[in-house]
């Protein structure tokens, strides 16, 4: 009789034993040493030549050479690679969209709806969605999502995510309200640039009213507002500098206005496309304005951007503005990340500045401390490169995300499987 | 010595213009008189005029010569508007050339390709006023020639030109499944697009698989469905075929009455009536007479697929699929039956039929012994189609494929201009081809790569040390010269 409970004490402890290991195998528990990289920490201490970096508990907890360490953590030659912390791109479609064009998933903006600054695409994102495996295959592990124009021009809040794969996708569900103020922007509001900036500057004064009388509100004792709760809640955000305001804009008179009509609100900005921006850099500068920038994006597609140009991101670092690149283009989505940078460099922008635009400068206007570099106490994120990570013919090797080496394989690895031997005329393509 | 060189070559010039004029005016008149409508289409001809230019030799340079080889460091003279001579090493007389440019370290390629473009019917400034990119108001429109559409102002072409890109070819789009016929340009300066014409390119035909035409047409009066999109293409075929019928007789009985006049019992014959002609179907006659080549937008292998039993059933040849971002899946399919396939290096999932483009795209066709091109479609990746090259290049060799940067230039040299029949005369550094060529300032392969300078036929129309490029009227005064 007294078999059978020790039998299931056994089972129990082998259990216990079982479900420990694989915590310790698949968790943060694991400690690494990544041996002999070329460390391009984009910290002051430049780049390390046969540098290692020590990972434990998720974080980068020690940095430099000949590290020595006890015998329970994996150790990993890379031979001389180079390693740069994870990518960002600061503008994505990720969880968004499985399909580019929007009418098959149009989860990128509200339309029709009372809804403009409140609109929070957090709500809306699909972390299983497999574009998040090609965008980890370019080297990228943080992204900011961003809403699009729907019926706004404050057309809602961006997401930050993480593309380790864990539930813990979305690490900030709100980091920025964006506001559209480009010339296809103007038909949101009354077709002109005039009554559009009339209507957000309404809105900010809207949402101050809205932060004064949050009582008389609540008790329905104030006169109607034109905005949503949600809306007017988000505003409050950026009016009190707890997030700040991303402004898609480009013709230059367009940023010299727009800045000196916000400038009562004394609200933290950032602009993105901003394909002008490099003629008033020293008005940027001056009010420590950063920049997001799609680098290739130099056709004077519009009236509003006739200035646009290639050199643009190497004119505004060279004046000291903080520049970020995104890519956000419908073709090409995080594929273009690596390689605007590159192209950046081409044409005047310094390598370094070119790396820092897609690690260190987004944690940087984002918020996230600790982060886009390689340095004790920094999160674990980080890529091994077969080459230059800016140059076309390069790709990551290996790829760590919160101190978890992540797979760079895609279901385009799979096609590509399956279709590799045509000769092969025996098994039919779909048991490959 | 010099001048009298100069002297004899002017004149060898003159009298070669001369009598290519009489030849062509005679093959003209002769044309008129005898062959069916196709002849027909030596109107808006090209008036691009070779310019003269200084003879030069540019050497020491790695040289890509597009047919496969690297030359190390080698030389290159053009000479009247043409290569004179490639070669390893120094020529022996350094001193012969108005123009010497020590090119070491640097690279040489022929002038890029790209055989998907729309600029200038596609122009920025970017509004419904400069919108000619297709005439999307009928499944077909082949009457419609995209040549009329093209604004040669477009501030487009300079990007294009600062990335080597010396001929491209301007299609309609993809909403029509017949869209009309494309043209070939040099990228050059001038006022009109007769003065951009590539001499003696032949036309193209697009036509258009799948999403877009279905749904354009869905709604209106059809295709709704791909099936729809075939039985279009299946009767607009047939009408062709009759049309010919009805030219081919009309010619038969025009020689009857010109050899008798008079038939057997002795009365005057009746004066054939010609045909009235349809613009619509003499493009498709002169595919089905080999004169014009179809360029076919289609993504899915399993779409192309079909569209190749089509041109069979119709007797016809498809020149090249573009946007084949399931070429791979075929690519056994599209060798066999002498197929190009004109592609991006990792365009996908941007519209459900690009769902399963793979980087490796490219190279597996290349390596199926299939035609491989990479193609831009895109006035942002028209500007560095050699980095989407050299993606493609990457893919490929990621996956174990041997593939050397002499075989990946020929994706946008001399593949496309076989594609678009202009291969013996560009697309190639070899000795009598047209001087169409890009100097790099480091191997093409690279990010940091740029177009140092571009020749075409022989003339210096870009150089980055001087800021030579040309620039647009619509760029003067408000996008560079400011005022």
């Amino acid at each position: 009789m007294r078999f059978i409970p020790s039998c299931l004490l056994l089972a129990f402890l082998l259990l216990t034993v079982l479900l420990g290991s694989s915590q310790l195998k698949g968790d943060i528990q694991q400690s690494y040493l990544i041996k002999n990289g070329t460390l391009l920490t984009m910290t002051e201490q430049g780049t390390i030549k046969n540098g290692d970096i020590l990972v434990q508990d998720g974080r980068i907890v020690k940095i430099g050479v000949h590290l020595t360490v006890d015998s329970s953590v994996e150790l990993i030659d890379v031979g001389g690679a180079i390693v740069t912390p994870g990518l960002f791109d600061s503008g994505t479609q990720l969880g968004l969209a499985e399909v580019g064009t929007s009418s098959i998933s149009g989860d990128d903006r509200a339309k029709g709806q009372q809804l403009g600054a409140g609109f929070s695409i957090s709500l809306a994102l699909n972390r299983h969605s497999s574009m998040i495996p090609m965008a980890r295959r370019m080297g990228i592990t943080r992204a900011m999502v961003v809403p699009q124009p729907g019926s706004e021009p404050l057309s809602g809040q961006s997401a930050l995510v993480q593309l380790g794969g864990s539930s813990k996708f979305a690490i900030d569900k709100s980091n920025a309200v964006h506001l559209y103020i480009r010339e296809a922007d103007r038909k949101l509001v009354g077709g002109s640039r005039a009554s559009l900036l009339m209507q957000v500057l309404e809105s900010f004064h809207e949402a101050r009213r809205y932060q004064k009388n949050i009582r008389a509100y609540q008790r329905g004792k104030t006169r109607k507002f034109r905005q949503s709760e949600p809306d007017l809640k988000a505003l409050t955000r950026v009016l009190s500098g707890d997030i700040p305001l991303v402004i898609h804009i480009d013709r230059a008179a367009d940023i010299e206005l727009v800045l000196d009509e916000l400038s009562m609100f004394d609200l933290r900005i950032v602009l993105s496309g901003a394909r002008e921006a490099w003629k008033v850099r020293d008005q940027l500068v001056q009010q420590n304005i950063p920049v997001l920038l799609n680098v290739i994006d130099n056709l004077p597609r519009k009236f509003d951007r006739l200035g646009a140009r290639l050199d643009n991101a190497s004119l505004l670092v060279e004046a000291g503005v903080l520049v970020a690149f995104k890519t956000a283009d419908l073709y090409t989505n995080t594929r273009m990340l690596t390689q605007g940078a590159g192209i950046a460099v081409a044409y005047g922008l310094d390598w370094e500045d070119a790396l820092r635009a897609i690690t260190v400068n987004p944690a940087k206007i984002w918020g996230l401390n600790n982060s886009g570099v390689l340095a004790a106490g920094s999160v674990a994120d980080l890529v091994i490169w077969d080459g230059d990570p800016l140059e076309v013919m390069s790709a990551p090797t290996r790829l760590m995300i919160d101190g978890q080496w992540i797979s760079l394989r895609t279901r385009q690895d799979l096609l590509r499987e399956r279709y590799s031997h045509l000769e092969e005329k025996t098994v039919p393509y779909g048991y490959r | 010595m010099n001048v009298l060189k100069a002297g004899i070559t002017e004149f060898i010039r003159i009298t070669v213009v001369l009598l290519t004029v009489v030849i062509l005016k005679v093959a003209l008149l002769l044309s008129v008189i005898t062959l069916p409508a196709i002849a027909r289409d030596v109107v808006y001809a090209s008036t691009y005029l070779v310019p003269t230019a200084p003879d030069t030799l540019i050497h020491g340079a790695s040289i890509l010569t597009g047919t496969g080889e690297l030359i190390q460091s080698g030389y290159l003279v053009l000479a009247n508007g043409v290569i004179e001579k490639i070669g390893a090493g120094t020529p022996a007389a350094m001193d012969d050339y108005a123009l010497v440019i020590d090119a070491s370290g640097k690279w040489l390629t022929p002038g890029i390709i790209d055989i998907h473009s729309h600029l200038g019917n596609s122009a920025s400034p970017s509004y419904n006023a400069h919108w000619d990119t297709n005439e999307s108001t009928s499944p077909v429109t082949s009457e419609v020639w995209v040549e009329h559409s093209v604004w040669p102002q477009d501030p487009q072409f300079p990007l294009a030109l600062a990335g080597g890109i010396t001929s491209l070819q301007i299609l309609p789009g993809s909403a029509n499944l017949f869209g009309g016929r494309s043209i070939v340009l040099k990228n050059v300066s001038s006022r009109s697009v007769q003065g951009m014409k590539f001499p003696g390119a032949p036309y193209g035909l697009k036509m258009a698989c799948g999403e877009n035409p279905k749904r354009v047409y869905g709604k209106k009066s059809g295709p709704k469905t791909r099936m729809g999109n075939f039985a279009h293409y299946r009767k607009t075929w047939i009408d062709a075929q009759e049309y010919q019928r009805k030219w081919a007789s009309y010619h038969h009985e025009i020689m009857e009455y010109r050899a008798h006049k008079l038939e057997s019992n002795g009365k005057k014959m009746i004066v054939p009536v010609e045909p009235k002609r349809n613009l619509q179907l003499e493009t498709l006659v002169g595919v089905l007479e080999g004169n014009i080549r179809v360029h076919n937008h289609c993504y899915r292998a399993d779409e192309m697929a079909q569209i190749i039993d089509l041109s069979k059933e119709f007797g016809y040849q498809v020149t090249a699929f573009h946007h084949a971002v399931e070429a791979y899946k075929i690519a056994d399919l599209l060798a066999e039956n002498n197929i190009c396939a004109a592609m991006w290096a990792d365009w996908t999932r941007f519209k459900l039929e690009s769902f399963d483009g793979i980087n490796e795209n490219v190279a597996l066709v290349a390596a199926a012994g299939a035609c491989a091109i990479v193609h831009s479609d895109s006035a942002t990746g028209i500007q560095r189609l050699n980095q989407e090259a050299a993606k493609a290049l990457a893919a490929g060799r990621r996956m174990g494929l041997e593939i050397s940067e002499a075989e990946a230039i020929r994706w946008i040299t001399l593949n496309p201009a076989d594609a678009l029949g202009i291969s013996k005369q560009t697309g190639s550094l070899e000795s009598g081809k047209m001087a169409d060529v890009v100097l790099w300032n480091r191997n093409p392969f690279s990010v940091y790569a740029r177009a140092e300078k571009v020749f075409i036929d022989g003339s210096l129309v870009f150089d980055l040390e001087k800021d030579l490029k040309p620039v647009t009227d619509f760029e003067l005064g408000q996008r560079v010269r400011e005022i």
